[in-house]
């Protein structure tokens, strides 16, 4: 295994990791870390995969997309919108 | 470039010294940024955390912050060098804006590490190595244990607040 494929492994069971965590955990709050943390090591394997400068807009675009998508969630349970 | 976990250790140290000094100059913990951040910091607080480790936490999840900076500048750096570190700061600029998110840690943190990163490539070190070394950063805070963490980044705040 080279340096790349360690990298990606290592990303790939944490992703596996925290995909269990999200199983287990109850409290819907408490499931987005975990979330964020597959976010994270979804983006850095996609540019590991593929070392093109258009492979950051896309990790890019993937990790502001899930972020966001948790955000929604997270105001939706906090009651909606408060000042965004 | 052979692998080396000590690299990928050490790595993961940086980027972690990185993301938190940044999310906490930039006062992430101070309140929640977004309703569903204060809402995350409130039921971390509520399982046995601590409430301002709690809303960095929430704020982390809720909007690309430093540790998003990190790793975007990282994968930057790993593709194309300093100007894919730049090209990431403003992806992270666009996203904290499309997140709602006044602040400017992401940013600010994606540039910081877009030398850090390229100064330890100047010395054997590959940005590999910093976009591994940044997910098991975010682990570290996100993954493993809530009350845990939020306590260590409360404990850190308190330093801040003096």
């Amino acid at each position: 295994m080279n340096g790349t494929e360690i990298a990606l492994a290592v990303c790939g069971i944490i992703a596996l990791y925290a995909a269990f965590r999200v199983m287990l955990e109850k409290d819907t709050m408490k499931k987005l870390p975990f979330l964020n943390v597959i976010s994270f090591a979804i983006s850095g394997s996609i540019v590991l995969l593929v070392p093109h400068p258009l492979a950051i807009v896309a990790a890019a675009a993937y990790f502001v997309g899930s972020t966001l998508e948790s955000n929604a969630i997270a105001s939706t349970f906090a009651g909606g919108p408060r000042n965004e | 470039m052979p692998a080396d976990p000590l690299h990928i250790l050490i790595a993961a140290l940086v980027c972690w010294l990185n993301f938190v000094t940044i999310d906490i100059l930039f006062k992430l913990p101070e309140q929640g940024g977004v309703s569903g951040a204060e809402e995350i910091g409130r039921h971390i607080e509520k399982g046995g955390g601590a409430l301002h480790g709690g809303y960095m936490m929430g704020n982390i999840v809720s909007s690309p912050d430093a540790s998003a900076g990190t790793l975007l500048a990282s994968c930057g750096v790993y593709a194309t060098g300093i100007p894919g570190g730049l090209l990431a700061a403003l992806l992270v600029y666009i996203g904290n804006r499309i997140c709602h998110d006044p602040g400017y840690a992401g940013t600010t943190g994606c540039i910081t590490a877009t030398f850090i990163v390229y100064g330890f490539t100047l010395i054997g070190f590959s940005a590999a190595d910093f976009i591994v070394g940044m997910v098991i950063a975010i682990l570290t805070i996100q993954g493993i244990s809530h009350m845990h963490a939020s306590r260590l980044l409360s404990t850190l705040w308190r330093w801040r607040e003096g």
